[in-house]
Formats: structure tokens, sequence, C-alpha cells
């Protein structure tokens, strides 16, 4: 975290930042519970309300705090203790970060330290330390286009089935957003999906996660002919997963769905005729040539490539705090977005979410890899004094990585 | 004019205007034995065998004994009574339902302002008649633990999960068996005719022999960790060795060990003698979950499917396909595990 001096100046950026104009503000805003995390404080002020986007304005203006939180969730009393609130509803929020999906890249730029014995290492942290077993680390992870390409593809997947399957509108009732850090989140706000309870919510991910699956009640079944297809969903979604996933796999592949060797190299010579009875749509056919135990592990493995990665716990939490789209992100200065949905193809969030610009800045960086912002390549960096544009300067102090020279 | 409509279906707004209509009071329904009869039989159907029967013969008298046999279970105050009898007579519309044309089908579940479209279609050889907004489908079908009934195996497309008959009246069972629970729960108290209370305090004795039929599961008397399902299992081994686990993990292993009747000393202990954990951080926890702090709720374990879900159902044996909670596994396995132990001792 950033010491006091660098404190002071990221707090009077961000005052100019609200200080210069309008706050967008979720729908209903008035039932909303709002909650705040200030520069330097790990614990949150909640149980807050606003009425107008001026009042929520001039409370950023006033406060300029390093993160900034809405319910997903309508309450009577936004203001009350947890049990008062009176609880009428919640939009469906899905959250897609770059930290639960497997990329390349972080063993390039993310890092770790155990608290125990002081052991570093690249890449994802590991459960517990490798040396001395202790679970409690520090952990540095940097944000680079080839994660935020990574989340902005399960969001595209999360997209279709949102649109296609569950029939939202993409223009009245879906909205995403760039979470100012490394993923996106989609907001639903429709009145059919308002009420749910937590086992429809839970329905809701299985069926996006593909969990609980079985291709008998897709139509795998010995005495089917010939499956009836296009009617979307799921059933399409399958087949196709399959098809991908069974012309792709190898030895290798099909031993990590569990297959024994012999199954798999079997499977490897059949490949062929599996596809093209996939193909055709004749899962009689394609159960006389593998068993079914063999099929539903198959399945699984296919499945969960197609499926999008989202965040379980978000999903089903019925009162999640998220973060308010609109406002600036502590960690980064980068602005948590609205995208709309017809661009998020385009969209280059290191360019499009900059927040600070103009002047330039001298700063002492402790560490940093190579990094872009506002399309422009800086570092790598180590231990030294660097004359930055204000976005650069400013995305390395709110990291921490950076304090101020001189 | 009754129908038969009013008479298979006596939930139906119609008919409950219908009975407004005739404002039959309490003090007149004497004069109407046959329809304090068949309330009291209702009742009783639903005691003795789970499921309300249907009697066509006579619409008026099957229409009007309905609010009847609420107005007893109502009086009864018995919640255990309230879902039994609730049950029976939602068991009772589906087998009336399910027989039904389509348009009745439709025409039942606007009432209970469903989004559903008649719709036709044939899918790997089999009928499908309707289609519903998964909203309203959800609403009814995640109580359901067959794999069939799981939306990622239903065929939805814009926002329309196909349906059969069948299973159209399966959910619509669900909705009257809702409803009639939340009527029959508004328990009050109002003075009946000497007859009538004679038939209350018949239901009454009918329903405490009954009761004990239905017996409950108990518990070890000591924690059995021999007898944990693999889930709770595997995150308590993970605990003791020192190894994180998630928010969620935390939270099914302790709600799973205060319920399997650990202490919340122990409880605690076990997470902060062998880790990092703050202990009064921990302690606050392990009550809150408890029931003692915060909303004073105690917690059950979740459930397998939230645990599914939240990928912490890893390796489920057989005995887990046929349990929904982890303790109902903990209480089976423990029992067998007794009856061994006894026989070897």
């Amino acid at each position: 975290m950033a010491a006091e001096r660098e404190i002071q100046l990221i707090s009077e950026k961000f005052r100019e930042f609200y200080a210069k104009g309008r706050i967008e503000t979720p729908r209903e805003m008035e039932r909303r519970e709002f909650g705040f995390i200030p520069f330097g404080a790990k614990a949150m002020f909640r149980h807050l309300s606003f009425s107008t986007p001026e009042d929520l304005r001039l409370y950023l203006v006033k406060n300029t705090p390093a993160h900034v939180y809405y319910s997903s969730a309508y309450y009577e009393n936004p203001e009350a203790e947890m049990e008062r609130k009176g609880w009428l509803g919640a939009d469906l929020i899905f959250d897609i970060d770059a930290d639960h999906i497997e990329t390349p890249c972080k063993a390039e730029h993310d890092r770790w330290r155990c608290k125990g014995c002081g052991l570093e290492g690249r890449g994802e942290t590991p459960e517990s330390c490798p040396r001395c077993g202790g679970i409690s680390f520090e952990e540095e992870k940097w944000i680079c286009n080839r994660c935020l390409d990574a989340a902005r593809h399960e969001a595209q997947k999360l997209l279709d089935i949102l649109i296609g399957d569950f029939g939202f509108s993409p223009i009245d009732e879906l909205e995403v957003s760039f979470t100012g850090h490394r993923g996106y989140h989609i907001h639903v706000s429709s009145p059919n999906i308002r009420e749910l309870d937590q086992p429809a919510r839970r329905e809701i991910v299985d069926y996006i996660l593909g969990t609980g699956i079985k291709a008998e009640l897709h139509g795998f079944k010995p005495s089917l002919e010939r499956l009836t297809t296009g009617e979307g969903g799921w059933r399409d979604r399958l087949i196709k997963a399959l098809y991908d996933y069974l012309e792709e796999a190898d030895l290798k592949a099909l031993m990590e769905a569990g297959l024994s060797r012999a199954t798999a190299s079997k499977i490897l010579e059949i490949k062929d005729r599996l596809l093209q009875i996939l193909w055709d749509g004749r899962p009689s056919l394609a159960l006389r040539l593998i068993r079914r135990r063999t099929l539903d592990k198959l399945v699984e493995a296919a499945v969960e490539r197609e499926a999008s990665a989202i965040d379980t716990v978000v999903t089903t939490d019925l009162h999640r705090l998220i973060r308010l789209p609109g406002t600036l992100h502590g960690k980064t200065g980068l602005i948590a977005q609205r995208v709309s949905v017809e661009i998020l193809d385009d969209y280059d969030p290191l360019v499009e979410a900059v927040a600070f610009k103009g002047g330039m800045l001298k700063v002492y960086v402790e560490r940093a890899p190579r990094f872009s912002i506002g399309g422009v390549l800086y570092g790598p960096y180590i231990g030294e004094e660097v004359e930055l544009p204000m976005e650069a300067a400013l995305y390395l102090l709110c990291k921490g990585a950076a304090r101020l020279a001189g | 004019m009754i129908g038969v409509l009013e008479a298979k279906y006596p939930f139906l707004d119609r008919a409950v205007e219908m009975v407004g209509v005739l404002g039959l009071r309490v003090e007149e329904l004497v004069g109407f034995g046959d329809v304090v009869d068949r309330g009291f039989e209702r009742v009783s159907e639903a005691i003795l065998r789970g499921v309300v029967s249907y009697r066509g013969e006579n619409p008026e008298v099957e229409m009007l004994s309905f609010p009847v046999a609420l107005m007893f279970v109502s009086l009864i105050g018995d919640p255990f009574l309230d879902r039994r009898y609730a049950l029976a007579e939602g068991k009772r519309a589906y087998r009336l339902l399910r027989e039904e044309a389509e348009e009745v089908i439709a025409e039942v579940a606007e009432s209970f302002n469903w989004n559903i479209r008649l719709r036709r279609a044939i899918l790997d050889g089999q009928l499908y008649s309707f289609e519903l907004h998964f909203a309203d489908y959800l609403r009814n079908a995640s109580g359901f633990h067959e794999d069939k009934w799981k939306l990622v195996n239903r065929v939805m497309r814009n926002g329309y999960v196909l349906l059969t008959k069948a299973e159209a009246a399966r959910l619509l069972e669900c909705e009257v068996e809702n409803l009639i629970l939340q009527r029959v729960s508004r328990h009050r108290r109002i003075e009946l005719p000497g007859e009538l209370e004679k038939r209350v305090e018949m239901l009454k004795k009918l329903l405490e022999e009954h009761r004990g039929q239905i017996g409950g599961e108990t518990l070890p008397e000591r924690v059995d960790v021999e007898a944990f399902p693999p889930c709770i299992r595997r995150i308590f081994e993970a605990v003791l060795a020192g190894r994180k686990a998630s928010h969620m993990e935390r939270f099914a292993l302790v709600s799973f060990l205060l319920n399997a009747g650990m202490s919340i000393e122990e409880t605690a202990e076990l997470f902060t003698s062998i880790s990092d954990f703050d202990p009064e951080m921990t302690r606050y926890q392990v009550e809150h979950i408890a029931g003692l702090r915060g909303s004073r709720t105690k917690y059950k374990p979740p459930n397998c499917d939230t645990l599914r879900t939240h990928g912490i159902c890893q390796n489920p044996d057989n005995l887990c396909r046929r349990v929904r909670n982890p303790i109902t596994y903990y209480i089976i396995k423990a029992r067998r595990g007794r009856r061994r132990r006894g026989k070897t001792s």
C-alpha cells in the first residue's frame, strides 16, 4: 500500500475525477446499500444509502474512497443492519476474474512471497508454501492484455448463454463492466429474476458451468436413432463441445479426462468415425462404439472447456456488494467502466479505462514487470527513478509498486 | 354454476370467488353435513394416505369442502399437519392435471401468473406441449433433485423451457402445495359450533396416532470422524494439515461439525491450534455459525447441490447418491458403523 504522501496525491487525483463530472448510478439507487473502503484501510464502511446521484457524488468528492461498492440487492431499509434491511430482490451478478482463469503469462507478471519463511515464487500462489507449509502469502498481481483478453473471452461466452438461452435483452437487461482490475462484471436487471432465491440462482450457475449435465438427458440413449438438434441451449452446445474436444484431443488430454491409456488409445483410433457420428447426430451408433461411462467422462471434459469461468459464490450471494461502475479502482487508478455489449469485442480497458491523463510525474519504482497503459509499453523497472506520464505513474503508485521521488 | 373445474381445482380464484358469493358463515356450516363430512375426510386422507382423493359426483360438495378442510387444518395449528395437508392437496391436483387437456393446464398455470405458452414439439421421440419461462420453472423445480429437472439438462431457448404435460402438472403441484401451505399457516383462533369442534378434536387425535410413524433419525453420541462424508472429510483433513481452505469450505466444515454435535470450543480449537488463524476472530465466526451472534440463525451445512455448485463435492461415493445433505450421510453412515461394531465386539 502506498504511504502517506502517495495517498495524499492519489486522493487528490481521485477528488478531481469525481469533481469533474456526473456519476453513474444503479437502477433504484435509493433501495441499494452502499459501501466504501478508504485508502490505507482494510475494513469497509457499509450500510449507507443515497437518494440522488448528486448526493453520492458529493460524498465521493469529500471522502475520496479507494473502492466504491453497492448492493446487488434492493432493500426496504438499505441503512439498517443486515437482519432488518428487508430484502426485496436482487439483480443477478456474474464475476469473471483472470485470477480464476489459467493464463501462461501469470508466470511472467505475478509473484508471491511466503509470510512464514520468506520463500518467493512466480505465477499463481500455491495453496501452501512448498518449503515451510505456511498458508499466508504476500501477493503481487499485475494486469496484462493477455489476462484481460482471456477474461473477455469468458465474458463473451457468458453473454452468448445469457442472450441465446436465457433470452435476456442485451440492450435493456444486460450490463457489462470492466472491473478496473483483472476482469469483468455482468449485471442482469430484470423483474423476471429479481426475486429468485438461492437455489434458483444456483441452478443458473450450474447451467452456465454445465455442472451436472447428463448426456443421456440430451439424447445420448442407446435406443435413439437420431438426435433432435437445432433447439439451441446445451443440447446443441454439448454436441459442438464434444466435437471440438474430440477433434483436438490427444492421448494426454484424454487421460487427463480420466480415461485409461487403453481406452484413450481406442478413442483415438476410432476418432474419425466418432466425429462423423456426432456430426450426423446418431447417439445409438456412438454408444455402440464407446461405453456410457467413457462418454460421461468425455462430456465432462468437453463441457468444462466450453463453459464460462464465473465465480460461483458471487452469483449465488443474495446480498453481494459489488463495485459501482463508473468509479475508480483504488489499486490501479483505472475506471471500473461500463462497456456496451456490441463494442466489447473491440474494447481495450488499458486504453479506454485510463482516468488520469496529462502531466508527468517522477517516481521511484521498487519493482514492476513490463506493463501497458494508455497504449504505451513501460518497464520493466527495478529500483530506479523514472519520470512517467501521469497515467502510468498513478498506476504504479496505486499498485504500491512505486513512491514519489525525492 | 359450479362446474367440474371448480370442483377439481378449488384453489383457483374463480372457485374462491364462488365460495365468497355463497357467503356461508361458520355457524351455518352445520346444516351442510356432507360438506363438513367431506372437509373432514380431506384432512384425514392427508394424514392417513398422504394424498387427497377426488370425488366428482357432487361438484358443490367437492368445492365447498376445500375451505372447510383449510379451516380445520389452520385451527389445529400444527406445522407438521400444515405441510402434510398441503402436500396431499398438491398430489391430488397433480393426479387430476396430468390427465387434462393442454388448455386446462395452461389455464391453471396462468392463474398462478406463469409465463407459459402452448408449444408442440417432438424431441428424441418425446412429445412436449408447453414452453415455460425459466424463472417460473426454477421457482418450482429448483427444489427437485432428479437430474432431469436440472435446468442444464432441459432444452431452453430464449428464456423458455420445453415441458411435457406431466412435467407441467408436476410443477403446478408445487405451486398448489405452496399456496395451501401459506393459507393454512396463518393459524387463527375462532369459536366453532360444538359439532365442528368435535371434528377438530377427532382430527387432532388421528394426527397424534400417526405422527409417530414418521420417525426421525438420530445423531451418534460422540463425533465419529469415520462417518464423515467424503467432502467434509477432505476439508477436515486439509485444515488439520494446515492447508488452505476456501471460505465456503470452512463454512461447510464448521456448520457440519456443529450440527454433528461438536462444541463451539472444540470447533474453534481445531482451526486455531494448527495454523495462524486469529483465535478471537475464529471464535466469533464459529459462534456466528452456531447462531449465538448476528442473525441468531443456527446454520445447517449446505446441501449437496450447493457443495456441488461450488466444486466442494469431489469424490461422491454410493451413499452420497442417496442423500441431499452431508449430515444425513453422517447419520446413516454412523448408524451402519455402530451396527457393524456392535456385531464384531
